[in-house]
């Protein structure tokens, strides 16, 4: 066990590498050249050069990405170019301000989800199954941007059951994140129901059901004891791969509704070619998914016994 | 497997879907859009940009009014019409390149092992930790706006999840029986992956495409809206950028319009996908294991959708 | 499998699941966030912000964002008058407007005694202290340093001050210049209250540097205390203080009680009627506190300023239609509106064109083909369609209440002639658009608006047979081609940095080619000798005078075409008072005021 964490956690580096060069490459070689867009107008040959020299954009790229490399080791990201906020802080507030905005429906949506999954294979082959499916199939369909746009229109503007958007901080912010709460745990209900409703039907299958069964354990036992515990598994491994992307919260939900989120920094930061800010915000997220993916792994090899670590 | 049993499968799946109503008329849909792109490919649709009346119109009972027109007057059915020659071409550009690089990938990786494995988990871990929108952004500022980027970026991105798949069950029948059976036989790793190998993932593929299609489809409206995909104005994503302004206005047609195009093809290809999972995977009746994998792909899938 | 009967049990998480997700709904439902109560003992305007700031250090920025809080917070030496029009200078620092000396090289600045900066503990003690001579030529200096400022000092202070650039080409050698030990020549500090500034050739525009937000003073004691800081916080002797910064959050700020400045006592005829001189000569400023949320959405704006929540609001083109019309007199509120709001118009010191590259092979050569397209457009139609009439299509690039616009000039741009242009078209060589390849229009952004009004004007040369093909490009990539000055077409502006013609007729000069602001690379010497010219005179008859002809070869060449400047159209509640939209100052907070009463009512 702690041979293989070793080696996972050594694994773990030339990914780290790996992005980094992808970053970097994707962000100092394309992308918006962040000089121009601060200088607008005012972009003389000479002013660019001056505040490529302040940001340190004038030296060799070699060196960049050495520095780079020195910055991911620190964690020590630096100042976005553009709001000159010391990095670490905007990832933290609005990593806060992201998290609040989906960990409640992530969290309510399992609950809800396997709860209705479970009813639904309880339930397999009858119309409620067959009325079920149909429905989570019909939602899927309908384009994320979609319900945005039109649970805001008719919920907050029209009705005025919601307000429109924004946020304050600390527990007043919560009427301002009831609408995309329920729009991320609409949308989140029909895939998820559908998995996790395969999950079961699965384990349903299983050789040991039918022998509970046979056994003469009544289906509330069989559903709860045997199967619940065994479907958990494949649930919760892709439900942790998801959760690193949590703390990116959800850039269309943040610009729609003014939420000043880690997505709407990323956003922006894309926009303006902030590189410090996207450097920093996909190293974070790369690292902490690795790492999760590591939990996940050591949780299931500690679970499931049937699983032996190699 | 032995070819024939295959076969079977694949008789038998066609057959049970050609028994469920349902399906039959999603593949219809599909049918009908793929004709339309196709008619949009060799100019034959109607003209977009022509100018049916001087503003915006409520649908009305003729044939380029049905849906009614923007602010320009061009009619919105037209617009959604060209907007399908876009998606459908979309998808079935990106699949084409996220497809067979996930089969080839994944194959490769599970038969040889070693060195061309690592280097493989490596690269899709590697491309899986960033967040996918950046990506998708990020590469086409280097490759350029328009629709081959975004394909390109895409596909470029998409081919993880398959390759995952066809890796593990690659890993899980290399070393059954009836292979050292066809390398004592003589047969070379060419023969024997083509041969037998990958006739038996092929059905996963061919789950992965329909779903992938559906996923192209789903994320160029996204990036389109953000302005990073297609720019002539052309696609779905574009109606939707600028709907949100005109349903303050009261101007609901466009976006109506819209969102039933995208949601009888998406709905279509959801229907088509499941039941040709249902249909070709054997093993929904057995393993819990490929159950999750396979629920792998919709995980990948929606994170796109909830980004 | 037979369908059982499920026992409660089994029911029992599916309903609590229910019952919590029913819960999350109704509790919000609850609880809408409170807005101002009903205090009617203070002044608090609720107004908006519709994008993060870059820097509230004043030499570190240059946009509207960040100088809406700056102007705020700070003061600058002098500052545009608020009601006045055609905009002009007004001294905000000082005792009266600087003196130009005989030489007309030196200008004589004399500061107002009693101007306090904001408390702070960046003092001793934690008291402002009074503004001094020294303070500003810090400030200046501060400015032209390159470590600090490499982004605004060319357009404002360049080759202007005497030893000024040396001064800055120090400080890009040395990066840590102690600048007590470096003097300026052009820099003369006479007495605490009292300094020049010599200027390296006579330049009327240069008072008008110093009437921008960059400019603002800041005293030395915050620069050295806070650093980096100050991005965030502001230190300075305007009408207010920072309360609270926060870049995605809510800025509020707090009526400075020592504030120096006093309303206007003089304006424009119209404004005693307006009631804009009610407060005449009054102790500024009158508001208590200003809060500014971040709302980058222009459709939940509407929808707060509708209900009250905000105090006043710019009207954008999708509620235009539902809310206002416009007719020969001007911009209207519709009947159901105009009961609760007021609205109010000003023309925006800017203009947009789109620029014709010289150096293209096919267009720089024809003048023919370059009116046919100046004649094809019909200008004021793309205002009227895309931009609800909020707008005017210009006949010089000059906009409207400017020294040295046409309002001043007789100039006639070329007016919408199919006839004309298909004859020109002709001429150039490509009758009925024959020949002609089609001509690609690059853009910085591919949003809605720019793909409408490029679909627009697509359709407008299409009548004539020019094919136009967009590219729309990343703003720093067009940005890039522009420089290289490698397009054949570019959609373009330039906002006006200072009120004057010289601002915009610098635009086709043929010193400032690629990669400067003449970016289609105008080249015309009888028009270059007439700007020299210009540039050194005063406004007035004799200038403008120089300007006509210049307006006369620019058109007869036409380097741009399709000219606009927009109209800034806005409401207001009837309970804010004094609100007179100026565009030349960031900010004009300080001048506002509240019916209290008349806002509590409106609330409920």
């Amino acid at each position: 066990m702690v041979g293989y964490t070793l080696r996972r956690l050594l694994y773990i580096i030339p990914t780290i590498l790996g992005v980094a060069v992808l970053v970097f490459v994707l962000f100092t070689v394309a992308g918006e050249d962040p000089v121009r867009v601060a200088l607008g107008q005012h972009a003389t040959p000479q002013a660019i050069a001056d505040l490529e020299a302040l940001w340190g954009l004038d030296k060799p790229l070699w060196q960049q990405f050495l520095d780079f490399l020195g910055q991911i080791v620190t964690f020590n990201y630096g100042d976005s170019y553009f709001t000159g906020e010391v990095l670490s802080e905007a990832f933290a507030s609005g990593a806060l301000v992201s998290l609040s905005l989906t960990l409640p429906p992530f969290v309510l949506g399992l609950g809800l989800n396997i709860a209705i999954a479970m009813m639904i294979a309880y339930f397999r082959e009858t119309w409620i199954d067959r009325f079920a499916t149909a429905t989570a199939v019909i939602s899927m369909s309908f384009s994320y941007l979609v319900y945005i746009i039109a649970m805001q229109y008719f919920l907050a503007y029209e009705l005025e059951w919601f307000p429109i958007n924004g946020y304050a901080q600390g527990w007043d912010a919560i009427p301002y994140l009831a609408l995309p709460w329920l729009i991320i745990l609409l949308v989140s209900i029909g895939p998820d129901v559908r998995i996790y409703r395969t999950i079961f039907l699965n384990e349903m299958q299983a050789n040991y059901v039918r022998t509970a069964r046979a056994k003469g354990v009544s289906e509330r036992s069989v559903l709860f004891t045997h199967i619940l515990k065994n479907a958990m598994i494949p649930i919760l491994t892709f439900t942790i791969v998801a959760v690193p992307f949590l703390i990116l919260g959800s850039f269309l939900m943040e610009r729609f509704f003014s939420i000043p989120g880690l997505g709407d920094l990323m956003l922006t930061a894309i926009n303006n070619g902030d590189f410090p800010v996207l450097k920093g915000m996909t190293m974070y997220i790369t690292i902490t998914y690795a790492l999760f993916n590591l939990l996940t792994d050591l949780f299931i090899a500690a679970v499931d016994p049937r699983v032996k670590l190699n | 497997m032995p070819r024939i049993h295959i076969n079977n499968l694949y008789w038998e799946a066609a057959q049970q879907l050609s028994r469920r109503k349902i399906v039959l008329v999603c593949l219809g849909i599909i049918a009908i859009y793929m004709l339309v792109a196709l008619l949009g490919i060799f100019g034959l649709l109607p003209d977009y940009q022509t100018r049916v009346s001087t503003g915006y119109e409520a649908p009305a009972l003729e044939f380029a009014k049905l849906l009614g027109t923007d602010i320009f007057g061009r009619s919105v059915l037209y617009k959604i019409l060209a907007g399908t020659k876009t998606a459908m071409l979309i998808g079935v550009l990106v699949t084409s390149i996220s497809v067979p690089t996930g089969v080839i990938l994944g194959a490769l990786a599970g038969y040889y092992g070693g060195i061309v494995d690592i280097g493989v988990v490596w690269l899709y871990t590697v491309i899986s930790s960033v967040p996918y929108i950046l990506m998708v952004i990020a590469i086409s500022y280097v490759i350029g706006k328009g629709l081959v980027a975004i394909c390109l970026a895409m596909g470029f991105l998409g081919w993880v999840g398959l390759c995952r798949l066809i890796r593990s069950e690659v890993l899980k029948t290399r070393n059954l029986e009836y292979i050292a059976a066809a390398r004592v036989i003589g047969a070379n790793d060419a023969q024997i992956i083509f041969s037998h190998i990958l006739p038996n993932v092929v059905h996963l593929a061919i789950i992965s495409a329909s779903l992938q299609i559906l996923g192209a489809i789903k994320s160029e409206v996204i990036l389109t809206f953000l302005n990073v995909g297609i720019q002539d104005g052309s696609s779905w994503g574009s109606m939707i950028a600028d709907a949100t302004g005109e349903l303050v206005q009261g101007i609901w047609w466009p976006l109506a319009g819209v969102v039933l195009a995208m949601f009888l093809i998406i709905y279509a290809l959801n229907v088509v996908s499941d039941a040709l999972r249902d249909a070709l995977d054997p093993k929904l009746r057995g393993s819990t294991e490929m159950a999750a994998d396979n629920a792998q792909f919709e995980v990948k899938e929606t994170a796109v959708q909830k980004a | 499998m037979a369908v059982q009967k499920t026992s409660i049990w089994q029911k029992t998480p599916q309903m609590v699941l229910s019952a919590l997700l029913v819960a999350t709904v109704a509790v919000p439902l609850g609880c809408r966030p409170q807005n101002g109560t009903g205090n009617t003992d203070v002044k608090v305007l609720n107004y908006f912000r519709t994008a993060t700031y870059k820097s509230l250090d004043p030499p570190k920025q240059f946009d509207a964002a960040s100088a809406e809080i700056i102007e705020t917070v700070y003061d600058s030496l002098l500052d545009y008058h608020y009601l006045k029009r055609p905009y002009e200078l007004a001294p905000t620092l000082l005792e009266e407007m600087p003196e130009l000396g005989e030489d007309k090289l030196t200008y004589t600045f004399k500061l107002q005694k009693g101007i306090k900066f904001h408390d702070d503990p960046c003092f001793p003690d934690g008291k402002g202290r009074e503004l001094t001579a020294d303070d500003v030529i810090y400030t200046i200096k501060r400015f032209s340093d390159v470590n600090v400022n490499p982004q605004t000092y060319p357009a404002l202070l360049q080759n202007r001050i005497k030893g000024l650039d040396a001064f800055r080409e120090k400080t890009r050698q040395q990066k840590t210049l102690d600048y007590a030990e470096e003097s300026v020549a052009g820099l003369e500090k006479v007495d605490s209250h009292t300094f020049k500034i010599v200027m390296t050739e006579p330049d009327p525009l240069l008072l008008m540097s110093f009437a921008t937000s960059p400019l603002s003073i800041v005293p030395q004691e915050a620069v050295e205390k806070y650093g980096k800081g100050l991005d965030n916080r502001g230190v300075g002797t305007g009408p207010y203080t920072l309360a609270k910064s926060s870049r995605r959050g809510e800025v509020i700020l707090k009526k400075n009680p020592n504030y120096h400045g006093k309303y206007p006592t003089a304006g424009e005829p119209e404004d005693q009627s307006k009631g804009l001189l009610t407060k005449a000569g009054e102790q500024l400023p009158f508001i208590d506190e200003i809060r500014l949320p971040l709302i980058e959405e222009a459709q939940p704006r509407m929808l707060k300023f509708r209900s009250g929540e905000f105090d006043w609001i710019g009207i954008d083109r999708d509620n235009f239609p539902n809310m206002a019309y416009k007719d020969e007199k001007g911009f209207h509120l519709k009947e159901e509106f105009a009961e609760q709001f007021e609205i109010y118009s000003a023309d925006d010191l800017a203009s947009f064109y789109i620029t014709i590259n010289f150096r293209d092979k096919i267009l720089g050569q024809n003048k023919a083909l370059r009116q046919a397209l100046a004649y094809a457009v019909d200008t004021q139609a793309i205002i009227d369609k895309m931009a609800n009439g909020r707008g005017y299509a210009l006949n010089t690039i000059v906009p409207l209440p400017i020294a040295g616009s046409e309002d001043s000039i007789a100039a006639q741009w070329y007016p919408h002639d199919l006839q004309k242009a298909k004859e020109k078209l002709q001429e150039a060589g490509y009758p009925e658009g024959q020949g002609l390849p089609p001509l690609v229009v690059l853009y910085g952004s591919a949003t809605t608006q720019t793909r409408q009004s490029h679909e627009f004007l697509r359709a407008q040369f299409a009548k004539v047979g020019i094919q136009l093909k967009p590219e729309y490009l990343s703003f720093s990539d067009y940005l890039r081609r522009k420089e290289a000055g490698s397009f054949q077409l570019a959609s373009g502006g330039w906002g006006a940095d200072y009120p004057d013609a010289e601002n915009f007729y610098q635009l086709f000069y043929s010193p400032n080619k690629a990669p400067g602001p003449n970016d289609g690379s105008y080249n015309n010497p009888e028009y270059d000798q007439l700007y020299e010219q210009m540039r050194r005179m005063p406004p007035g008859p004799e200038r403008n005078q120089v300007i006509s002809k210049m307006a006369a070869i620019f058109k007869e060449d036409a380097p741009i075409f399709s000219i606009t400047m927009p109209i800034v159209v806005g409401m207001h509640q009837k309970w804010l008072l004094n609100l007179k939209r100026n565009v030349m100052l960031g900010a004009h907070f300080q001048f506002l005021d509240i019916d209290t009463q008349a806002k509590a009512k409106g609330l409920k």
